[in-house]
C-alpha cells in the first residue's frame, strides 16, 4: 500500500470526526510516512510500520471520548429544512415511545442476564450455608452416638461442597463472560459513530 | 502496566524527549524506543493532550519542501517534569515500603 492509499483509507475510515480533526490526524500521519522514507525505508515499508488502516482506527476510537463521538454525530452535517423540523416535531408521539421502547428492551435483556447471574450467586452461597449446617447438625448427632444419622448429614454435607465447587466455575465464567460482553458492546457503540471498517 | 499510570508516564517521556530541543514526531518516538515503545496514534493523542494543557506549543517548519510540525516545551511543561520527579521520590519510597512488607513475609 502506498501513502496516497493509506492516507485515503484513514480519511474514509475516520469519517465521522470533525473535518478539522481529520485533516490533522492525516498530517501527522503522512509527516510520519515521510520521515520513514526519508530515513531510508521504502515507501510499502513506511506505511507497513504505521500498522494498518484499521488498527489506526481502532486506536483512534479507543481514545476519543464516547460523548465527543456523540456530540459530532448528532449536530446535522446542514442546517435542517422547514419540513423536517415540523416532521419531526410532529412525528414526536411516535418516534419517542418507540425510542423509549427499544432502549427499554435493550436493557432489560441486560439486567435479565445479571438477575440470572445474581440468582446463581445466591444458589452457590446457599450452597455453602447448607454444608457448614449439615456438618454442623452431624457433629450434634455423633456427640449424641447417633452415628448412622451423622454419616448421612456428613454425606449430604460432601455432596453439596462438591456441587457448590462445579457452580462457582460456572458463575465465575458467566460473569467474566457478561462483563467482557458489556465492554464490547461499549466499542460498539463508539464504532457506531465513526467512519466503516476497510474490508479491503 | 495501569492505563492511569502508563499515560501519566508517557506524558512526561515525551515532555523529556523535547525538553533539550525542539522535536518532531517520528524523531520522537525513534528517542524514546529505547525506553518505550510508542505507537503513532498514541503519539498524536499525548502531543494533543499536552498542547490543550500548555505543556508545549506547535511550530511548523519547511523542510525539504515539504512541512513538518515542531513541537517546542513550555514553562509549564518543564514544571511538570520537575512536578513528576518530586512525586517519583514518593513513589520510590511506596515501592521501598512495599518490598520491605514481603520480606518479612
Amino acid at each position: 500500500m502506498n501513502k496516497q492509499e493509506f492516507l485515503r483509507g484513514l480519511r474514509t475510515a475516520l469519517s465521522g470526526l470533525p473535518q478539522d480533526d481529520i485533516e490533522e490526524r492525516v498530517t501527522f500521519y503522512g509527516e510520519m510516512i515521510d520521515d520513514r522514507i526519508e530515513e531510508g525505508m521504502s515507501e510499502d515499508e513506511a506505511v507497513a510500520g504505521i500498522g494498518t488502516v484499521d488498527e489506526v482506527r481502532a486506536q483512534t476510537i479507543a481514545e476519543i471520548p464516547l460523548q465527543k463521538l456523540v456530540k459530532e454525530k448528532v449536530r446535522p452535517k446542514r442546517a435542517l429544512r422547514g419540513w423536517e423540523v415540523v416532521l419531526i416535531v410532529l412525528g414526536f408521539p411516535v418516534w419517542f415511545p418507540l425510542l423509549v421502547a427499544a432502549v427499554a428492551v435493550v436493557l432489560s435483556f441486560y439486567i435479565a442476564a445479571w438477575a440470572l447471574i445474581i440468582s446463581l450467586w445466591a444458589v452457590e452461597i446457599s450452597l455453602w450455608v447448607s454444608v457448614l449446617g449439615a456438618v454442623a447438625v452431624s457433629a450434634v448427632f455423633f456427640a449424641q452416638g447417633n452415628s448412622i444419622p451423622a454419616l448421612m448429614m456428613l454425606g449430604a454435607a460432601s455432596v453439596a461442597a462438591g456441587l457448590s465447587v462445579f457452580m462457582f466455575f460456572g458463575c465465575a465464567a458467566l460473569s467474566g463472560g457478561i462483563i467482557k460482553l458489556t465492554k464490547k458492546a461499549g466499542v460498539g457503540v463508539k464504532s457506531m459513530f465513526i467512519g466503516k471498517e476497510n474490508s479491503k | 502496566m495501569d492505563v492511569q499510570l502508563k499515560r501519566g508516564l508517557l506524558d512526561v517521556c515525551v515532555l523529556a524527549a523535547i525538553k533539550n530541543e525542539d522535536s518532531y514526531g517520528y524523531k520522537i518516538i525513534k528517542d524514546l524506543k529505547p525506553c518505550i515503545e510508542l505507537s503513532e496514534s498514541t503519539l498524536y493523542t499525548i502531543l494533543k493532550r499536552l498542547e490543550c494543557a500548555g505543556m508545549l506549543t506547535v511550530r511548523i517548519v519547511e523542510h525539504d519542501g515539504r512541512l513538518r510540525k515542531y513541537y517546542h516545551i513550555t514553562q509549564s511543561g518543564v514544571r511538570r517534569i520537575e512536578e513528576f520527579k518530586d512525586e517519583w521520590k514518593e513513589v520510590i519510597s511506596v515501592y521501598r515500603f512495599v518490598t520491605e512488607e514481603d520480606s518479612h513475609e
